[in-house]
Parts: structure tokens; sequence; C-alpha cells
């Protein structure tokens, strides 16, 4: 099985992507050892390793999930390299000539600026894109705000007893399998503090950390609205990312204290495998926030890439009053899986939460919807509607819905409304009798289809997205 | 008398079904049946068909034995007052008086002549999936008797087929293993009333029973499957359809709750243009709990399903209900639509409710919804402000909640019996549980 792994990143690697083995990198394999040597090499203090030593001998002790509707291979986690230092600016492609045509070809279609692309591609750039400049721009808006936006092992350092106190609270380490892999190891991520009171003057992205990328495979990320705080959060972008980890393992955790507010939205667009379906990244994320009195977290994301996706945004209800919601697209063609959806966890009075998600099979792809939302008893006047949608293109993909509906409260109300349908021949016909093509028939119908979620995301993330639907939908019509 | 919490429950069961005597045909299903059951995995939290329901009340139960009483009747128990071809089993034991004759399409796996026993041993234990059903491969270990119901080619049963189970006193408790398969050959109909029931003093006894229902082209089944048994009893129940093209199955059930109750039901659209629609109702209360999972597979293309569960919780009970539509490939042009609602009466009630679409075929229109709310609170506030007292209003609208399922039932006996039931039911409980 470990062959067939490292066969599919062979043969992913040889379609373009690089793959030089730095002298930096570790040897594959895991043990205390190589927990001692990531955090030795991030000079991080005894705590954080104490933490990270914990999350590993939980993580040993736990099986590999398989309740989900995907099917890989199986991981050889001795297998994995669990650190690689940065890359030199000799390793990186020296311009985009360089770079795998298909690549350039997407990001033309996307109509990505040219110094973006050369970003994104990875390649060695000096200080010479405008980029840079607008970056440090922002950080000084950012520090009069108050606001802290840093990478964590950063955050490690300058604001420990942050970190400390809100640091896997909220996904603790023994979590589950995956959550316990990324708090033993986890390479980098983002910290972001919202002082009270304060309203972040921007929406924060990652792009904007760009100089300070290649997170690696183990990404962290720590939100912390504190009390009547507002943020919104960008992650990913719609240009395919460039990247040589087949396994992906992120963790997510936010904190909206009272009154706070936090707006979490994500494009991931992760190389999905070819049209045969070899390679693509497997991306097992845990994203989970807790609300306090009068707190609302808001994930959307617009999932199209990886080939397999298993990935929960949650939101625990705790204080009275919370208001928890997701929206959610999740694209799926040729071979990729998806099994994604969310956890509304109502504890306090009054809570709420809303659900959307919409899913594309096309091709010989999996989509599944699989969420749970539970009421506790105490959850007194707690409110829930679910919508979840799926669409068919094509007759040899599925489209799935598993969602788990407990309740414990007889003043809670719930609804729950799932269906699933082809594009309509009808509706194909109108548009393509008014003079468009049949690709262009579908994208459209897709894009209103996925017009409730497009429409929670930040102005430019929605331009894109659609975009991005029309261009993975490519080769599933006709 | 073994008791069940110091002995491994499959082994006990064995050791039952060891202590039957059954005719000789039948000993290859009892094998099959017997090393399936002791080979499974036993159900715990972590077994997705059974995560919300634990099965502790069945291993804790003191159930002894089979019965050894003769058959008295159907004690306390109430049953339907209907013209039909009633077949009463007391504590599994066929009782022949409160029966009625001999029919030639009703026979008993006892009496079976050569042509009928080849049609139970082509059909017994094939209908079912044994190695998602733990308690079928249990009832093909115990298979002794059964009911076969038989409608050959292009006929029309003339009564309706009534199968009573009742539950009464006995000096231990017992376990009855409950048999019934309906074979309907091409262009024939029936109407089969399977009622469980049981007499006021009934203790912790353990029924296990399965149906197995082979409808085959252009044929048509009315099915209504009724539990009102006391709360004590344990019930574990299957029911398994196969549709060939054209056929037809309507079905319908009720359930009170008890320790323990689980019923599954699994359609099998295996023809084009089969269609099958399958309503319920569950009650539990007190203590109760009730666990309906029901499996719609769309083998076919051109099928349609409709499935609505209606339920109310009150007390501290719990209801379950997972409602599964999986459609396979090449079953296009499929319809498909589940609806769950459920009333929560009181805080200390749950339901774990999971409708699932599963669906490999792209050209099809599939639909589930589920809701748990409580009454709506405008139209108890449009009875009160009418002068209708708020029990009376929380009483009305709960009854009219169900009713809305009753009040289309085909069979008038059926449709009355339970109307009435259901008032006495809900009037009686003013203040507490469903009123």
């Amino acid at each position: 099985m470990t062959e067939q792994v490292e066969g599919l990143i062979r043969k992913e690697y040889a379609a373009g992507f690089h793959t030089s083995i730095e002298s930096d990198t570790l040897k594959p394999g895991l043990d205390e050892e190589v927990i001692r040597f990531i955090s030795a090499k991030k000079e991080e203090p005894e705590w954080m390793l104490e933490w990270r030593l914990k999350a590993f001998r939980a993580w040993q002790e736990m099986e590999e999930p398989t309740w989900a509707h995907v099917h890989y291979p199986n991981i050889d986690f001795q297998a994995l390299s669990y650190y690689s230092a940065p890359k030199s600016m000799a390793d990186k492609p020296k311009s985009l000539d360089e770079v795998d045509p298909e690549l350039l070809e997407m990001y033309a279609k996307l109509g990505i600026p040219l110094h973006e692309q050369e970003a994104l591609a990875g390649v060695a750039v000096d200080a010479v894109i405008d980029s840079v400049s607008v970056v440090t721009t922002y950080r000084a808006k950012l520090e009069e705000a108050g606001v802290i936006f840093c990478p964590i092992s950063e955050a490690v350092h300058r604001f420990p007893e942050l970190v400390k106190k809100y640091l896997g609270t909220v996904v603790p380490q023994k979590d589950n399998f995956y959550a316990a892999l990324n708090s033993a190891v986890f390479s980098d991520g983002s910290f972001v503090y919202i002082p009270k009171g304060t309203r972040c003057p921007m929406e924060l992205s990652t792009y904007f950390r760009i100089n300070e990328m290649n997170t690696g495979q183990f990404e962290r990320t720590l939100i912390i609205a504190d009390e009547g705080s507002y943020v919104s959060y960008l992650e990913g972008c719609t240009a395919p990312m460039r990247d040589e980890n087949q396994l992906h393992a992120a963790v997510v955790e936010l904190v909206a204290l009272d009154d706070a507010q936090i707006k979490y939205s994500t494009v991931q667009n992760w190389y999905p495998g070819d049209k045969e379906g070899k390679g693509g990244i497997y991306n097992f994320v845990t994203k989970r926030g807790i609300c306090h009195r009068n707190a609302r977290i808001s994930w959307t994301q617009v999932e199209t890439g990886s080939a397999v996706t298993w990935k929960y945004p949650s939101c625990i209800l705790k204080g009275d009053n919370s208001v928890g919601e997701f929206y959610s697209v999740a694209l799926t063609n040729n071979f990729q899986q998806a099994d994604t959806g969310t956890k509304m966890i109502h504890i306090g009075k009054n809570t709420r939460s809303t659900i959307v998600a919409k899913g594309i099979s096309a091709g010989r792809s999996q989509s599944a919807y699989r969420g749970l939302v539970r009421i506790n008893a105490g959850a007194e006047g707690a409110r829930n509607y679910t919508q979840c949608d799926s669409l068919l293109i094509g007759d040899r993909c599925g489209a799935h819905t598993f969602p788990y509906i407990e309740s414990k409260n007889s003043t809670a109300q719930i609804e729950h409304e799932a269906t699933t349908s082809k594009v309509s021949d009808d509706q194909l016909f109108l548009c393509q009798q008014r003079g468009l093509d049949a690709e262009k028939a579908v994208s459209m119908i897709v894009n209103g289809f996925c017009r409730e979620v497009f429409k929670e995301l930040p102005m430019e993330f929605a331009v894109e997205a659609g975009k991005l639907l029309e261009v993975s939908l490519e080769g599933s019509v006709g | 008398m073994t008791d069940f919490q110091t002995t491994d429950f499959q082994q006990r069961a064995l050791t039952l079904a060891g202590q039957q005597q059954s005719p000789a045909w039948l000993a290859a299903l009892r094998f099959e049946g017997s090393e399936q059951w002791l080979n499974a995995d036993w159900p715990g939290r972590r077994t997705e068909l059974w995560k919300y329901t634990p099965l502790q009340a069945l291993q804790k139960s003191t159930s002894a034995g089979w019965s050894s009483a003769l058959p008295q009747g159907a004690g306390s128990a109430a049953l339907l007052t209907i013209d039909a071809i009633r077949l009463v089993f007391v504590n599994g034991v066929f009782d022949a008086k409160a029966s009625t004759a001999n029919h030639d399409s009703v026979v008993r796996f006892s009496n079976a002549n050569d042509a009928q026993r080849s049609l139970i041993e082509k059909h017994l234990g094939r209908i079912v999936d044994t190695k998602r059903h733990l308690f079928a491969s249990l009832s093909n270990a115990w298979v002794q008797d059964g009911v076969l119901v038989h409608v050959p080619r292009n006929v029309v049963l003339e009564k309706p087929v009534y199968v009573v189970h009742v539950s009464t006193p006995e000096a231990e408790p017992v376990i009855a293993n409950q048999r019934l398969l309906i074979v309907l050959e091409d262009n024939s109909q029936a109407e089969l009333i399977e009622h469980f029931a049981s007499d006021a003093r009934t203790q912790n006894s353990f029924v296990n029973a399965l149906t197995e229902v082979s409808i085959a082209a252009n044929s048509s089944l009315q099915h209504y499957r009724i539990n009102l048994e006391q709360e004590a009893q344990i019930h574990i129940g299957g029911v398994h359809i196969d549709l060939q093209r054209d056929s037809r199955y309507s079905g319908f059930t009720i359930a009170e709750g008890s320790a323990l109750k689980r019923i599954d039901y699994q359609i099998n659209h295996r023809g084009n243009g089969a269609y099958a629609s399958l309503n319920g109702v569950y009650l539990p209360r007190n203590n109760q709990l009730v666990d309906y999972h029901t499996n719609v597979e769309h083998w076919a293309p051109h099928c349609t399903t409709s499935e609505i569960f209606r339920g109310i919780i009150g007390d501290s009970a719990r209801a379950v209900f997972n409602g599964r539509i999986l459609i396979h490939p090449d079953a296009q042009k499929t319809l498909a639509e589940l609806s769950n609602r459920n009333l929560l009466t009181s805080d200390k009630a749950e339901v774990d409710t999971k409708p699932e679409l599963e669906i490999y075929a792209d050209d099809v229109k599939c639909a589930h919804g589920a809701t748990v709310s409580q009454l709506d609170q405008t139209a108890m506030y449009y009875l009160q402000s009418r002068g209708v007292s708020k029990t009376q209003a929380r009483t009305m609208l709960s009854f009219g909640f169900i009713n809305e399922l009753l009040q289309d039932l085909p069979q008038p006996a059926v449709r009355d019996y339970l109307q009435h039931h259901l008032t006495v039911l809900f009037g009686m409980d003013t203040g507490t549980g469903l009123s």
C-alpha cells in the first residue's frame, strides 16, 4: 500500500511538480525525536514541546477513521517526512517558463495577473512585485488597530500567554486522529487576535502573508476575537495551489468571545489529481469554532480541489443567543472524493444555526454531505435550518447526504431538507436555444445553483469562485 | 433459568436453538443462520446501524426460553374486528382455536405440501440480507415454523390475511421467533395485516419477528404492521421486500415504544417501474425506545418511492429514525421522497433522526426532509383564542399530526381500530406525555 502511495506521488511529480530533496529535510518517519527536532528548529519554549508530545502520545493510541465515504490507499505515516526547511531561492523555478504549462493555462483562465501567477507558482521572486509593499502598508494599518496577525510560530514567542490560553481549547489534541497528528507536528499557520471592541479594518487573508508562505502540510490556525470584535478571514485562493505534500492535515480553531463575530471564508483548490484520478492532495482538515454569549461564527467554503477531502467546519454554540452558520459549495470532478459538512452543537439558550450545503458531482467523483445538528437538553429555543442540495452531472458520479439530527429539547426547532437531481434538460434546452453552448449553459446553471453560498463570500472571492467552478467543470459536459 | 447478564447472549441464543425441534428441510437454513449469528460482531455504540440503540435491555432481559404452555387465546389484548383469514400465535405457538380454518393460499410451514415447501426453500432467508441484519440471521437460526402466504398468478386474495402475535404471561418470560413469507406471483393482489399485541400482564418477553415479501410483476400488496405491545416487551422486527417490474407495495406501520423496539424495513426495487410507499407512526412515552430503520434500494430504473414517518415523543422516551434511500448506478429516472417529522412533548424526550441519500445515478429526483419541533404555537394560540383549553388543544393538534397518516388508510377495520386506540391514548394522558 505504501508503495502505491509513493507511486502516486512519484507519478504526480512527473507531471511537472518539483520534488528536489533538500539537505535540510528530515528522513521519513515519526517518533518523539522528530517532534523534538521540529520544536527545536522553531526554537519553541518547553511548554510548546510538551504540548506537542502530549498530542503525539495520544495520536499513537488512536486509529485512523474509516467512517467517511471516501476510498484511498492506506497512508503509511512512517513513510512521510515531517519537516522540510523553507525552499531556498535557488531551488525554485527561475521564471514562468519553467512552470507546468497546464497550470499557466489555468491561471490565464482565471484571469490572474502575471506577478501573482509567479508568486502562486512559487517562482523565486525578489522584492520586485507590488504586493510586498502592499503587505507592509497593510501591516501598519493592522498594528494601528491593535490587531495581531502573524505566523503562529512567531506568536508562540511574542504572545505566549494568548497561545497557551487558547491553543487546543476548541480542537483538543486528542480530538481526532488527524487533529492529534497536526498538534504533534504542525509546521506553521496563522495567529490572529482582535482586541476588545475592535472591528478589524480589513479582511485578513493568508495572501498577505505571502512572503511567509510555505506553511507546509500541517497548518495550524488560531483566531481569537475578543469581546465585541469583528474579523473576516480569507483562506486560500482560487488559483490552483502548488504543493509537494500529498497529505494535508490542518487544524483551524476559532474563539469568538461574548458579542464577537468571526467570518471565515475558504477557497480550497489544492491539486485534485489528473483526469485518471492519479495523484492529488489528501485534505483531512479539522475546523471548529466556539461561540460565547451573543457571538457569531460563519463558515463559508468553496471546495473544488484535492483528491480526497475530509472536512467538517463546526460551531459549538456554547453561549446564549449565539449563532453558527455554514455555507458550502463542494464541487468534485473526475475521480475526486469529498466528504464534507458541518457540526452544529447547540448548548446555550436561543442559539441559532443555518446550514446551506451545495454539492456538485461530475465525472466519476463522489461527494457527500455529512452533518450533525445536536440540541442539548439545556438549549432552550434553539433553532436550526439545514438545506443540502446536490447536483449530478454525468451518470457515473455519486452524491450522498448523511445528516445526523439529535434533539433533546422540546422547544427546539429543527428543519432539514435535502434534494438531489441533475441539471434539468428543460433548463439546458432553454439556455442552448438562447444561443449558449452546452458547457456555458451548465456553468451558468451551476452558478445559479450556488448563488446562495456565493453571496456569502467577500466580493472578489465570489467573482473568482464563479470562474473557478467553470474551469473545474471543464470537460464534464457532453 | 439462565440469566443473560452472565451468559453471552449470542451463545445463549444458540443453546435455545438447540432446544427446538424443527423439520429436517429447514436444517440448512438454520445452520447457516447459526453460523452467521455466532460469527457476527455484537453491535455497540460504534456500530453505525445500532449507534443510538443500545442492546443492553436484551442482554439483561431475563427471558428464559420457549413457551411451554398451551396457547390460551389472546387474553386481554384487543384485536381487530375484521373478516379475514386469521392466524393467531400465542407466545410463538400457533393457536388453532383462535384462528380461522385452513386456507389454500395461507399455510404454516409445518403443514406445507411439496410445492409449497419448495417455494419456501426458494425464498425463505433469501430476500433478507443477513449480513446487514444481524437479527435476521438469528431468525434463520431459530426458524421452526412460520406462515407462508402464496398468491398464485392472476389471483386476487378474497380476504385480508390477519396474522396476530400475542404475548401472554407465563410462569417465566418467553422468547418467540415469528416468521412470515409472502410470495405474490405475477398479476396477483393481497392484503396483509400483522398485529403484535400483548396481554396487559405480560412480563419482559422477547419477540424476534421477520417478514419476507416477494412481489412479482404487476402484483400488489397492501401491508399493515401494528406494534402495540406492553412496554416491558422487547421487539426486534424486520420487513424485507423485493419488488419486480411494475409491482406495488403500500405499507403502513405504527409502533408504541417499549424497553427496546427496533424495526427494520428493507425495500428493494428490482424491476422497472416498481412503486413503494411506506408510512409510519411512532409514539414512545415514559422510558420507552422506538427505533425505525428503513432502507430503500433502487436497483432498476423508473421506480418510485414515497416514505413518510411521523413521531410524537413524550416523557423521557427516545425515538430513533434512520431513513436511507440508495440509488444504484443505472437506476435512472428514479423518484424518491422521504419525510420525517417529530414532535417532542417533553424536555426529557429525545429524538435522533438521520435521513440518508446515497445516489449513484444522475437522472433522478430525490429529496428528504426532517423536522423536530414542538406543537405549532400559532395553532395553539388560535385554538385557545376560540375557547379550547390548552390541554384539549394539545390533544387535538397531536392527534391531527398523526391522523393525517391514519385517515387515508384503505382498510377501514385497521383505520377505525387505530383511531379509537389513539383517541383513548391521547385522551387519557392529560397533563403528561402525549397530550
